[in-house]
């Protein structure tokens, strides 16, 4: 009796069970899954400043420019032309016309004066609706005016070189003014902007979805609809993208590059970018502020080592502050400090620091932070052979910030880091200047100090020249390179899979993800 | 009496009785001797990474359990991995039962607003979902193996304060606490000398059932990266940073998960080791749930006798103990039988067999450990021992039924007295429920239950215990059976209700017979056993009088009374108080009867016997005295032949 | 019964007071702070103030916890800092995936744990019993989050039977079916984990059921065995049982923080280890609310079957 009782229902489970299997939905031919690494915070495109987000935004919305595919350079977005004045304190803008928000909204010069005046105006109608992290991007602007409905001026105190760059940069995204009266606080979960895809849905932790913006001024995009997923975990993105329930993936696990690479049925995508990832070291205190041991910390660092195996050539040796993808501006007379063990222990015993213990804060994850506790502990078997003991505490990414952007100074005596920056001037003018010190609002959280590179950065910010430009950072490279207030470690190859059906997809050194031509078949 | 200071000894002894635990004992032993020379075995360093030969597979040369993505030695981070785990999971226990137990015990032996508030706190720790309030403190400390210790502690406080709390809640009123507390004692002195004791079996049976569920806890957040810190290695940090590569370099993390599964196996089989040896209700070994019918050993089919008068006839019934492979008889070669509308009562002291006897009749003795080696039991000619399960089932309850001692255990506690008189009559009669429930009242009634339609709603604690074996009386009567087996039906009343309970037995025997419409004499034969005489005096018309798993006597009542033969029935009779001898100084028999099971050979009443001789140490045989009388003696045997 | 419903309800209500302080201490006692965290890496330590005063995070603590406390009591969750929304809008769109996922696990481990239990006892020492020993057993040993990798390793990337993750196929119907693939992978996992448990009670507590002498009565009224195992021993062994089923809601829904992490599954428990590591205070705080109370009265309610189930006990203890 008992018996039949469970033949019956095993045999019932096993129904369910094939049934179940045969009733799985399968996504459309024309849409798109794609992998994202976490959830979004907002689809606002002022209130943002994750990479994750910029994915998804960046097919939303579109920009006064953007960057020209494959480079880093700027080419006409939804303004047709520019003008700049000749001191460099003006910008004109004149606008394409005839274009309609997702809203239905028109977008004009009112509009772009609206998207900027929110981020900088503080007492402006909307300000309310920010925090806005990255308005500093353009806090170099002092006004904006609408010249007629189509002409648009940027006014500023000072010449900043940076800004046509940090204007294709995805903060500066224009969002409907309108779609931002209406929702308020909550426009960032009901987007509209005039980009390839316009925003259909989004469910906490299952997905965003877009559908194809039929109106689009450049061209329909190829896609019926994109759906991201967020799925931060790796290995579960990994997991779908093998058994096929997504299209494509971003930021593959180093490991698991070779297992996709070999398949035909996946096709991988690798891009270099102006990316540093790089130890903040301390010299306000400790055996660190010795020029020699922070050499030798560059010297005893097997970088070849960690970029080949534990990333699995995902990233290159780094030289220097500034990354190779900045090809203007980059440096390529400074080679990375060789692998050298015996000249790092010969600084080491010069500069008295033998047998020092350093502590050392290693993050767990984070924007654009590759692998970072088997870095970190690669990093601490290294400084072992040279005779440094080195203390590792690992933080969850949110504390680490929390941690590290106020400065090393009494807990740490090295920290990890990376940045992925639109500019040459960003990452250097934030955190290598005497005035960006944490005290002072910057990111200089090691307390490196040189006259003489705060001199070199605030000229090249000012000068409107490419080539003056260019001459001044590898000048402040050099100086920078041997000092070695940081650890150079590697720039990472941005990198993404898809499924051998998925055209006319390119990874962009800006490390953004456009859709707008993509098609599957 | 809780015993205190068990020997070392028998702890172990127990244990190992417990096959598994001794397994989980030795799994254990081994993960700790190993963890105890790790450092002295040649291993590489932990540590040492070498990332040109990283994710080896298992067994190559140098690295048996192959390397990680930093090319460290798995097997050298494995055993160092579980050292650092075991710590850290026996010190977050320990921890967790120190302040548990004290604030149980503390809680349960003051109890009043001190309970109430420990016990909101404990239950507001509860009401976190434990993963959370781990992850919520690490957050807040910092990780670290230190804070991941402390963080898996506190979470599992609660759990060890309530158990605890129940343990010492049913101990605060027991004598030797209350003696303590009135001899003067401080709370101190009492929590500490008199509670803790009797506690600690209760706390080593909680940390040995939860140590296991601590390692995976840890385990858990060292797997979320909040435990150890780069470059130590404990199991979890291992499976967390070999997670990544799954698909790639599976190893690194089956393994670690492979050692944790052991690791914690081990630890569950020694904690399950531990609850049987310390847990009073499993004291007696491992439980082993009665079958639903007595073995029967002996194929032997009924003698296929000429149909006799007789309603039931046991011919040679031998019930035993059989454990550890020895069989100990309880019943031995016991024959009777009983008549249509006939009364016999089984007399004799507790331990002789005549319950296990009464049990057998119906298969109904708990198998195992009892089985029936030998005999049988005909109901109208047919063996009912050797019946197919369901047609036993059908003759339970329907033609032979039973009243057992204690009406309260007897009853189903969780069910209502209609619910269970309805059960049995609408197994044995196709009857509709509402015919079945009129007819459930009628036998209430029957019974002189009062006002019976509220009784049938009412469940067994609410009624008395006389009324709740007329409740039992009235089920075993639901079907009108042909034979009734009343197990000391009355042993566990007032004197009072006892009288009462026997006259409604005796007229329901009575009206039994009347009712019976067929011409033949058939009607309710009732074995009634019981260690009373009296008692048999006023309903029985037949006596068999049973000592060491045997009959010793058997005859009417009126003459056994009157003139008993065997000394042990003489003995019986002479401490049974009786009406016209009021001042009689009434003693029990000296000395005490042979331990069930340990039967001698021979005359088993020989050590307390008055008139006994060499001969009483051979086997006695039953002796025919006359056409209704049988005695098993030596001296009687001489006198017959 | 109304009376003891009552009274049990009124004690809740300490136990809730009790969790929106501990929560809310907690979360104050947590290093980094949201102003960081919404700001992301550009945070300055300058920007951070007045973030956290814009917040109203600088006023004293007493001063937070009353006005927080008051808001919940009026219904308002509050904003969340990292998504940007209301707080009850994320908790009620993420409540009905955690109470599936958890439910159905629940609904795996009470049928799983109670047939397993059930049969083991029914079936002592025979093959089924150890069988199912030595499953539960290793239910209760292994690492949950670990159970789920391996799950997926091998139903999803080497027989691609199951999806990896989620609850729906993008894009796709978001039919019963699809959502009953889904569902399968996670459920039975958190479910397997706390059902080895309830195993293990279930045969324990039948074992020492069927040697009571009900049982013996029941089978002396000729019961059927199936009838004596399941309406008599079974009844009773079930009412010792369901506050163990209370506390094992507990289990299952601590057990789905790991399990909606390893198959991204959009429920609390997920989004509650998210909110904790960008310090998203006023979202923990709510959430941790929302789960504790739900584990509150699930409690509450198996100590209300129980009382229904088990006549004996009078209603009137605390």
């Amino acid at each position: 009796m008992l018996k039949k009782q469970i033949r019956v229902m095993l045999l019932l489970s096993f129904l369910l069970l094939s049934f179940g299997l045969t009733i799985q939905a399968a996504t459309p031919k024309d849409v798109l899954v794609v992998a994202q690494i976490a959830e979004p915070k907002s689809m606002d495109p002022a209130t943002v400043t994750a990479v994750n987000d910029f994915r998804i935004l960046m097919n939303v919305y579109d920009g006064l420019v953007r960057y020209r595919s494959g480079t880093l350079e700027v080419e006409p977005g939804l303004a047709e032309s520019w003008t700049i004045s000749d001191d460099g304190k003006v910008y004109t803008f004149s606008l394409r016309q005839g274009i309609k928000f997702h809203d239905g909204s028109p977008f004009n010069a009112e509009a772009v004066k609206f998207n900027f005046d929110r981020m900088l105006v503080k007492d402006h109608p909307y300000a309310e609706t920010g925090p806005f992290p990255l308005s500093f991007f353009f806090s170099a602007i002092k006004e904006t005016t609408v010249v007629d409905e189509y002409t648009v001026r940027f006014r500023m105190d000072d010449p900043y070189a940076p800004l046509l760059s940090n204007l294709a940069y995805p903060t500066g995204l224009i969002i409907s003014p309108e779609a931002v009266k209406k929702h308020g606080k909550d426009v960032g979960r009901n987007p509209a902007g005039t980009g390839p895809y316009q925003f259909r849905e989004w469910k906490s932790n299952q997905h965003v979805i877009l559908d194809r913006n039929g109106s689009y001024w450049d061209g329909q995009a190829g896609l019926k609809s994109v759906v991201f997923r967020p799925i931060t975990d790796a290995n579960t993105r990994v997991a779908e993208m093998l058994s096929g329930g997504i299209d494509m993936m971003v930021e593959v696990p180093p490991d698991n590059v070779a297992t996709f690479s070999s398949n035909t049925s996946y096709a991988l995508h690798e891009q270099a970018g102006p990316h540093l990832w790089f130890l903040i070291l301390n010299l306000k205190e400790g055996p660190l502020q010795d020029k020699r041991v922070r050499q030798a910390l560059n010297y005893a660092i097997n970088k070849q080592a960690l970029v080949e195996n534990v990333l699995q050539n995902t990233a290159t040796v780094a030289s220097g502050p500034t990354p190779a993808a900045f090809s203007w501006a980059y440096n390529d007379a400074l080679q990375p400090y060789p692998y050298d063990p015996a000249k790092a222990r010969e600084l080491v015993k010069a500069a008295g620091a033998e047998g020092a213990t350093l502590t050392f804060y290693v993050t767990e994850g984070g924007s654009g932070m590759l692998d970072p506790v088997p870095m970190g502990t690669a990093i601490q078997a290294d400084l072992k052979a040279i005779g440094l003991n080195v203390k590792i505490e690992t933080y969850e990414w949110n504390t680490f910030l929390g941690k590290v952007n106020p400065g090393l100074e009494g807990k740490a005596d090295m920290a990890e880091m990376a940045w992925m920056t639109n500019d040459p001037d960003t990452l250097p003018f934030l955190a290598l200047r005497t005035s960006a010190w944490p005290d002072q609002g910057g990111f200089n959280s090691g307390y490196y100090s040189n006259p003489q590179v705060d001199e070199l950065l605030e000229q090249a910010r000012v000068s409107t020249s490419q080539t003056v430009r260019a001459a001044l950072y590898k000048e402040m490279q050099r100086i920078v390179h041997d000092d070695a207030p940081w650890v150079f470690v590697a720039n990472w190859k941005q990198n993404a899979v898809t499924g051998s059906n998925v055209q006319n997809f390119r990874l962009e050194p800006s490390f953004l993800l456009l859709l707008h031509k993509v098609s599957k078949n | 009496m809780v015993e205190k200071n068990t020997p070392a000894l028998e702890f172990w002894q127990r244990l190992n009785r417990n096959r598994l635990s001794t397994v989980g004992l030795l799994m254990l032993g081994l993960i700790f001797v190993l963890c105890l020379i790790t450092p002295w075995l040649p291993l590489p360093d932990p540590d040492a990474t070498d990332l040109a030969n990283r994710l080896k597979t298992p067994l190559t040369s140098n690295h048996l359990l192959g390397t990680d993505e930093l090319g460290r030695d798995l097997l050298s981070r494995l055993l160092w991995g579980t050292r650092v785990s075991l710590v850290v999971g026996f010190v977050a226990t320990l921890a967790a039962a120190l302040v548990g137990s004290l604030i149980g015990l503390v809680s349960g032996y003051f109890q009043g607003w001190i309970d109430s508030g420990l016990m909101r706190g404990v239950d507001t720790l509860m009401a976190f979902p434990y993963m959370l309030l781990a992850l919520a403190i690490v957050a807040a400390f910092g990780p670290g193996l230190l804070n991941a210790l402390f963080a898996i502690a506190i979470v599992n406080v609660p759990f060890f304060a309530r158990t605890v709390r129940g343990a010492t809640i049913s101990l605060v009123q027991r004598e030797f606490v209350l003696a303590a507390r009135l001899g003067g004692a401080s709370h101190f002195g009492v929590l500490w000398r008199e509670l803790l004791p009797n506690i600690l079996p209760v706390i080593v049976v909680t940390i040995s059932t939860t140590a296991g569920w601590m390692i995976l806890e840890t385990a858990g957040l060292s797997f979320l990266g909040l435990g150890a810190q780069p470059p130590t290695a404990d199991l979890g940090s291992m499976l967390g940073e070999g997670r990544k590569l799954l698909f790639t370099a599976p190893h690194v993390s089956t393994l670690p998960g492979l050692v944790i599964l052991i690791l914690v196996i081990s630890l569950n089989l020694l904690g399950d080791g531990v609850r049987d040896v310390l847990d009073p209700r499993l004291r007696g070994g491992a439980l082993r749930s009665p079958q639903p019918r007595t073995e029967v050993l002996s194929a032997e089919l009924g003698s296929a006798q000429v149909r006799s008068t007789e309603k039931l006839v046991i011919r040679n019934l031998t019930t035993e103990l059989f454990q550890q492979g020895q069989a100990k008889p309880l019943v031995r070669n016991v024959d009777f039988e009983l008549r249509p509308g006939e009364c016999l009562g089984l007399v004799g002291e507790s331990g002789c067999g005549k319950s296990v006897t009464a049990l057998s009749l119906a298969a109904l003795a708990a198998s195992p450990p009892l089985r029936i080696a030998s005999g049988t039991v005909e109901l109208d000619g047919e063996d009912i021992l050797r019946l197919p399960l369901r047609l036993l089932q059908d003759i339970r309850g329907k033609r032979v039924s039973y009243i057992f001692q204690d009406p309260l255990t007897t009853l189903n506690p969780v069910l209502t007295i209609g619910e269970q008189l309805i059960q049995v009559i609408r197994r044995h009669q196709s009857l509709s429920s509402r015919a079945s429930y009129t007819e459930a009242l009628h036998l209430l009634s029957r019974v002189r239950i009062p006002s019976p339609e509220t009784r049938m709603k009412a469940y067994p604690h609410q009624l008395s215990g006389g009324m709740r074996q007329r409740v039992c009386i009235a089920i075993a009567l639901a079907n009108r059976p042909e034979v009734l087996i009343a197990d000391e039906p009355t042993t566990a009343l007032d004197v009072t209700i006892q009288a009462e309970i026997l006259s409604l037995l005796n007229d329901l025997r009575k009206t039994t017979l009347k009712d019976s419409q067929t011409g033949k004499k058939t009607g309710l034969s009732v074995l009634f056993i019981t260690h009373d005489l009296g008692v048999v005096s006023t309903i029985c018309e037949k006596v068999a009088v049973m000592y060491a798993g045997q009959i010793v006597e058997f005859g009417e009542t009126k003459s056994i009374l009157e003139s008993p033969q065997h000394p042990y029935t003489q003995a019986l009779l002479a401490c049974t108080p009786r009406l016209g001898a009021k001042h009689k100084v009434l003693g029990g028999i000296p000395g005490t009867p042979p331990p069930p099971g340990s039967y001698p050979s021979g005359c088993g009443f020989l050590d307390r016997c008055k008139v006994a001789s060499v001969k009483c140490q051979d086997p006695v045989h039953l002796m025919q005295l006359s056409s209704n009388r049988q005695v098993r003696c030596v001296l009687k045997q001489g006198a017959n032949a | 019964m109304l009376r003891y419903t009552i009274h049990r309800l009124l004690l809740t209500i300490p136990v809730l007071v009790g969790i929106s302080v501990v929560v809310f201490l907690i979360m104050a006692l947590i290093p980094g702070d949201p102003a960081t965290a919404i700001l992301g890496a550009f945070a300055t330590p300058e920007n951070a103030t007045k973030l956290r005063a814009e917040l109203g995070l600088d006023r004293p603590l007493i001063e937070q916890y009353f006005t927080w406390a008051g808001n919940l009591l009026s219904g308002d969750f509050g904003r969340s800092y990292a998504l940007n929304r209301p707080v009850l809008d994320e908790l009620l769109e993420r409540l009905g995936p955690t109470l599936l996922l958890a439910g159905s696990a629940m609904c795996v481990c009470v049928l799983l744990g109670l047939i397993a239990g059930l049969l083991a006892a029914v079936k002592q020492y025979t093959w089924v019993d150890q069988g199912l020993t030595l499953f539960t057993l290793i239910g209760i040993s292994a690492p949950s989050f670990w159970l789920g990798l391996m799950a997926v390793s091998l139903f999803t990337v080497q027989l691609g039977w199951l999806p990896a993750s989620g609850m729906y196929t993008p894009y796709g119907d978001e039919s019963l079916g699809d959502l009953l693939v889904h569902l399968l992978m996670p459920a039975v996992t958190l479910g397997l984990v706390a059902s080895s448990v309830i195993a293990r009670l279930t045969r324990t507590s039948m074992l020492e059921q069927l040697r009571q002498d009900y049982v013996r009565t029941a089978r002396a009224k000729g019961e059927r065995e199936t009838a004596v195992v399941i309406r008599h021993a079974f009844r009773n062994a079930l009412v010792g049982l369901i506050p163990v089923l209370g506390l094992q809601a507990g289990f299952v829904l601590g057990g789905a923080v790991y399990i909606e992490t390893v198959f991204q599954w959009p429920g609390i428990g997920r989004m509650l280890v998210n909110a904790i590591s960008t310090r998203d205070i006023l979202l923990v705080q709510g959430g941790v609310m929302m789960v504790a109370t739900i584990y509150v009265f699930f409690n509450l309610l198996a100590d209300l079957i129980q009382h229904a189930l088990d006549p004996r006990i009078q209603h009137s203890h605390g």
